[in-house]
């Protein structure tokens, strides 16, 4: 199936009257599938409030993102939720595990999310730990894990449930210059392997120097975009 | 998500804030604990009652009586007309009181209904006094024996026809009247008094008094089960007997040959529309008529307004606890913010979201019912031997517990866990994804 992203007249205001802002400006660009894709600007230039609107979590006050010849504003929000739950995955800054949970248990929660059978579960869990080198801490608790291991931790997440496109929002911000390339060296790995589209919202431009697309957004507007590995 | 995860979830949500989770659960097991007590003792109490009441009646027996106000309770507030026709003025209950008394044709009509296999007045004879030769004089109790009340003997036998002028005496005067034991009792003679009401009619002043033999041809144990401490001390004997004697008690007084009350036997009583179609046909007559279900009814009354007291205060506790809960789930909404905005962007569903807080709302009134039941439960099993010898019960239990109730209690405590859930899972379900993960 072709995943191609295809954003179409975005526009994002927030607040009213005299407290109006706009976030996004009649953005419009296509994702082709299985690429990796950099959307770099500075601080309130629009980056996340683009993601989360490609991934469904916003919606746009106008405009539309059609994925895989669906625009998912035109989906129920039970819809959104299983599209994003079968097709989607997110890294975050902040890592976001569960820290008393295992790390098995943290992997398998887009699992249960997806009502993945019991079964199925514990290996595709397995499979995702140790393709990012965790498959000897599954029954440790995730608080005890070290930074980078963290975020190691939440990519395995991010995987398990095969997903088409991957957003990761400043996945190295919390990391060391080290640890944030194994880390990003990892998730270009896993998009070659797994073939997921993975769109990266950064600051930093030497990591979007490494994706295929990079869209530099300005006040909402984009200011350009490049294509091809510099 | 599978209804099991999100079980599984929310038991790991809790266990990972213990402390938090135990003292909230606490709190409604205070309120379960007195619950559990008072159901406890109410089926100690019914059991109880219902003992009391097989023992001491016969259920196949009705008890009429001439008033129809007599087994209800009466406004004695406002001053009521004198009737000539009701007879004697009898203090009753501690209250002057006018009551019809049944006479003999009444007792004939009774024993004429259909249904009815006989009919006898209900006498308690008040003796001047008991004694033998050589012992003091006590006051005592004679009463016509029922064979359905079959008591325990400790010596003697009692025949099925009782013949007059022999005695079935309570273990509680063998000492009294210098007897070693049951067995050395059995064919002696008590002298039995009573003094005539009338004689003082006649000549001012004067008192007239019979004294009657009878042998000692049973004694019987003191039952666990008597209605009152007074009536295990009752003496019995034949209904020949004891008329004979409320005769001579009530002779030249308006008194003579009425009764408070009298006893009907309904044929095959047993069966409840027979005994019902007997009651209807002898209230029609305008009797007043008290079923031995209606007694039990009545010894049930006072423990059951206790039992309601008990219940209002466990409620309350639990109604206390509840916003305990609701508080504590805020809480918790509150800390998991950024977990709850993660499972909205990994793709759960709002309902699954809000189901999670209600199953961990439901899980902690679970957990407070367990905990309050069980503590009851075993502080009541050990209590109980401590109680029921305190308060004379006997074999008798004062706590029993049902585990069909305990389990519906702990069943409605989950319910009530899940309705104190349902505001704080509507605010986590309606959290903004992107704000809750902004959270720091």
């Amino acid at each position: 199936m072709n995943k191609m992203i295809e954003v179409k007249n975005l526009t994002k205001i927030y607040g009213k009257k005299d407290n109006k802002f706009t976030a996004l400006n009649d953005v419009s660009l296509k994702i082709k599938s299985n690429s990796t894709v950099s959307i770099i600007g500075k601080s309130g230039s629009g980056k996340s409030t683009l993601m989360h609107i490609m991934s469904g979590l916003d919606e746009p006050t106008s405009g539309s993102v059609v994925i895989a010849d669906k625009n998912i504003f035109e989906m129920s929000e039970r819809k959104i939720d299983s599209f994003r739950a079968n097709e989607m995955s997110f890294v975050f800054q902040s890592f976001f595990i569960e820290a008393n949970a295992t790390c098995l248990q943290n992997v398998m929660l887009p699992l249960e999310i997806a009502r993945v059978s019991i079964t199925k579960r514990k290996k595709l869990a397995l499979d995702a730990l140790r393709a990012v080198e965790l498959e000897d801490k599954a029954n440790v608790k995730a608080g005890t894990l070290s930074g980078g291991q963290k975020q190691r931790l939440a990519v395995a997440r991010a995987i398990v449930n095969k997903p088409s496109i991957l957003f990761a929002d400043e996945p190295t911000g919390n990391l060391d210059s080290v640890t944030g390339d194994k880390i990003m060296n990892l998730i270009f790995s896993l998009n070659k392997k797994l073939g997921c589209t993975v769109i990266l919202v950064t600051h930093d431009n030497d990591l979007a120097k490494q994706t295929d697309m990079r869209i530099r957004l300005k006040d909402g507007k984009i200011e350009s975009i490049d294509e091809g590995k510099k | 998500m599978f209804y099991l995860d999100i079980i599984k979830r929310a038991l790991r949500n809790l266990l990972s804030s213990k402390a938090r989770t135990i003292l909230t659960a606490l709190a409604i097991a205070v309120g379960t604990f007195a619950l559990t007590l008072t159901l406890g003792a109410s089926n100690g109490a019914q059991d109880y009652a219902q003992n009391i009441v097989k023992t001491n009646f016969d259920p196949s027996e009705l008890f009429v009586s001439k008033d129809s106000g007599l087994f209800k309770s009466q406004d004695a507030s406002t001053p009521q007309l004198y009737d000539p026709s009701y007879g004697s003025v009898t203090t009753f209950g501690g209250q002057t009181r006018q009551i019809k008394m049944l006479d003999n044709s009444d007792i004939q009509k009774l024993a004429q209904i259909k249904g009815v296999s006989w009919a006898q007045p209900s006498i308690n004879v008040s003796l001047q006094y008991l004694t033998r030769d050589d012992s003091n004089k006590y006051i005592g109790t004679l009463t016509t024996y029922n064979p359905y009340q079959n008591p325990t003997l400790l010596a003697g036998k009692i025949p099925s026809q009782l013949q007059d002028n022999t005695l079935i005496l309570p273990e509680g005067y063998l000492s009294a009247l210098g007897f070693l034991n049951a067995q050395s009792a059995i064919n002696q003679t008590v002298k039995l008094s009573v003094l005539n009401q009338g004689a003082s009619n006649i000549i001012p002043g004067a008192t007239k008094s019979q004294v009657s033999n009878f042998k000692i041809i049973a004694v019987y144990k003191t039952p666990n089960t008597a209605i009152s401490a007074a009536t295990s001390l009752n003496l019995y004997a034949s209904l020949g007997s004891v008329e004979n004697l409320n005769n001579f008690i009530y002779q030249g007084t308006s008194n003579y040959q009425k009764y408070l009350e009298a006893v009907v036997k309904v044929t095959d009583g047993t069966n409840a529309t027979k005994l019902n179609d007997v009651e209807n046909l002898i209230k029609a007559q305008g009797y007043g008529v008290q079923s031995v279900v209606d007694t039990e009814k009545t010894i049930t009354q006072i423990i059951s307004v206790i039992e309601g007291i008990v219940t209002v205060f466990g409620i309350i506790a639990i109604i206390a606890s509840v916003f305990g809960v609701v508080n504590t789930m805020y809480i918790s909404v509150l800390q998991r913010t950024r977990e709850i905005g993660l499972m909205k962007a990994l793709g759960m569903h709002r309902k699954d979201i809000s189901r999670l807080f209600r199953i961990e709302a439901g899980l902690i009134g679970l957990l407070g019912g367990l905990i309050g039941s069980i503590l009851a439960i075993i502080g009541g099993t050990a209590l109980n031997p401590v109680i029921s010898s305190k308060l004379g019960l006997g074999d008798s239990k004062l706590l029993i517990f049902k585990f069909s109730q305990v389990g519906l209690l702990i069943i409605a405590l989950i319910i009530i866990g899940i309705i104190a859930g349902l505001l704080p899972a509507r605010k986590a379900a309606h959290l903004d994804p992107i704000e809750a993960l902004r959270t720091e």
